[in-house]
């Protein structure tokens, strides 16, 4: 997702294409120019990967040019950019991270309300059967912040407020879709769910769940190996809760290996690297 | 002005000099070859720069290193701090505290009724809404370190044997013989059984961080943060967390700690024995 400050720089990085793209003629003709609107063209194209899924791309080109950082004594971030490496007397210990995000209290469901007490009441349950099931070292973690009810609040009703004018335009054109209006109708009832749940006192927060597992062996290659397996199995029992697993990769991974011993401070910190769950 | 936009500004500036010359430079005077070059040099640069907006860490030392293997930091992540309830770390001029608090909690849904399921539910709910601060909790499971605890039971095992020894010495009763013997095999039973296999141990705590402009500063903001955590979490469960210390500290953020050496052979094999499998 693009937040602000990523459209300040986009802005101001798509400066050079234009730049050329209204000087083509100074630059060359014919084959020249044609080969000048491919540079551009794929100028475009990578800061469109950029913007959307720099995570791919960046793991692809530092593997490719097998680069890998060490971002502490001791420790290693592998080319592939997807795990980190502790080198212990000649042990190596490789931790991997997975987001584990629990949708299924964040308001995911289309029918907010129903079922959710008996969700509740499962949730011990899964959770312990899921724990139970993993028998290798690893650690769920949740990183919370307390937002401001007032901003909260506020906000939740602007958007409200936006979806009431979209079904009304909706309602009053010639011949309303209904999959639209009920659409509409289900994202109104979620924002006044997460209304109502304010006004009875609860507090709202920003949450950022994630994962993580480390396996050891006698090489780097070794533990690699050991730790993909454990993230399957880890994927496997994690699975039976309502959660969205992804591995951690490139820039995310050096953030949340920092986290292990320096947590951000206040929510901006968190917002700033992660889309946090509000 | 911040390393960040700095980067940023760096790589624009270059990428819009070379432009400026592309474009400002007759084609026959450098040839059109030349003119491609500076183009996709321009490009590069530009989208460096766009890559800076994240990635502005890893940038400059790639340039300035030029290998393959880039060193961000040759320095430890973090120290203990003198007291040893928290750790460390320093971010340019900012030190960042960070303090850990055990929630002692012990209990297990297969013993709770629904009404207990979800208040303990919502509990929970409380407990990541404590503050306004991010809060970190954390669901650990490690390997055990069994190493003192089998100590323990050969000792216990070798007293038993050493007591059946003497009974059988001092010609005792039978059925004091007999429960000796049954003492000893219930010992010896679980010394099998404890040195068989994989132990794992699960524990939850919660972490929170303060930034300070002197190292004490962050350590007491932090060690403030963990107080009314405390309170917090105290006022929540009913009971009694306390922050942890030394190895405690160490097992929650280095990765050896959750495999204690004495379990590797123990993990290896088993990692063999899956793949064989």
């Amino acid at each position: 997702m693009l937040d602000e400050e990523s459209i300040v720089y986009l802005v101001f990085t798509l400066i050079v294409p234009i730049l050329i793209f209204v000087n083509l003629s100074n630059i060359g003709s014919g084959l020249t120019s044609y080969f000048a609107m491919l540079l551009i063209a794929l100028e475009f194209a990578f800061l469109l990967i950029m913007v959307f899924a720099d995570f791919v791309l960046f793991p692809l080109i530092m593997g490719m040019l097998g680069i890998t950082f060490q971002p502490a004594r001791n420790y290693k971030i592998t080319k592939g950019q997807d795990a980190v490496i502790k080198n212990v007397s000649g042990l190596y210990y490789a931790t991997g991270y997975v987001t584990a995000n629990l949708f299924a209290y964040v308001f995911k469901a289309e029918r907010i309300g129903e079922g959710e007490e008996l969700r509740q009441i499962q949730a011990p349950e899964a959770w312990e059967k899921s724990v139970m099931s993993i028998n290798f070292p690893f650690k769920f973690n949740v990183i919370s912040a307390g937002l401001d009810i007032q901003t909260v609040r506020d906000e939740l009703e602007g958007k409200r407020s936006f979806q009431e004018f979209q079904l009304s335009r909706v309602m009053q054109s010639g011949n309303p879709n209904e999959s639209i209006i009920a659409d509409i109708q289900r994202k109104i009832n979620v924002i006044q769910a997460k209304i109502d749940r304010i006004s009875q006192e609860e507090k709202p927060i920003a949450t950022l769940m994630y994962a993580e597992t480390t396996a050891v062996g006698v090489s780097e290659k070794a533990a690699m190996d050991a730790l993909a397996a454990q993230i399957k199995q880890l994927q496997i029992a994690l699975g039976v809760l309502d959660v969205q697993i992804t591995r951690i990769v490139g820039r995310e991974l050096y953030t949340i290996f920092k986290f292990g011993y320096s947590l951000p401070t206040s929510y901006q910190d968190i917002a700033t690297f992660f889309d946090s769950q509000k | 002005m911040d390393k960040k936009l700095f980067v940023f500004l760096g790589f624009l500036g270059t990428s819009i000099g070379i432009v400026l010359i592309d474009i400002s430079v007759p084609g026959v005077i450098i040839g059109p070859t030349i003119k491609i070059i500076l183009l996709i040099l321009a490009l590069v640069f530009d989208g460096l720069a766009y890559s800076s907006r994240y990635y502005s860490y890893l940038l400059v030392p790639i340039f300035k290193q030029r290998k393959r293997s880039i060193v961000l930091s040759s320095e430890d992540p973090y120290w203990l701090s003198p007291t040893g309830d928290a750790i460390v770390h320093k971010e340019g001029e900012t030190f960042i505290s960070t303090v850990y608090v055990k929630i002692p909690l012990y209990r297990s849904a297969t013993e709770m009724s629904n009404d207990e399921k979800l208040e303990f539910t919502k509990q929970i709910s409380r407990l990541v809404s404590l503050s306004r601060d991010p809060i970190r909790f954390t669901t650990q499971v490690h390997m055990m370190n069994k190493d003192d605890y089998i100590r323990k039971l050969r000792d216990t095992l070798s007293e038993v044997e050493n007591e059946e020894a003497s009974l059988l010495a001092r010609n005792a009763k039978q059925n004091e013989i007999d429960r000796v013997r049954g003492k000893a095999s219930m010992w010896r039973h679980m010394l099998d059984s404890v040195s068989k296999g994989i132990s794992l141990e699960m524990v939850l705590y919660a972490s929170v961080s303060a930034l300070g402009g002197q190292e004490f500063e962050a350590i007491s903001g932090a060690q403030q943060r963990a107080r009314e955590l405390i309170s917090g979490i105290a006022a929540v469960f009913g009971v009694t967390p306390s922050i942890l210390t030394g190895d405690a500290v160490q097992r929650a953020v280095e990765p050896e700690f959750l495999i204690p050496y004495s379990t590797v052979s123990e993990q290896l094999s088993k990692t063999l024995q899956e793949q064989v499998t």
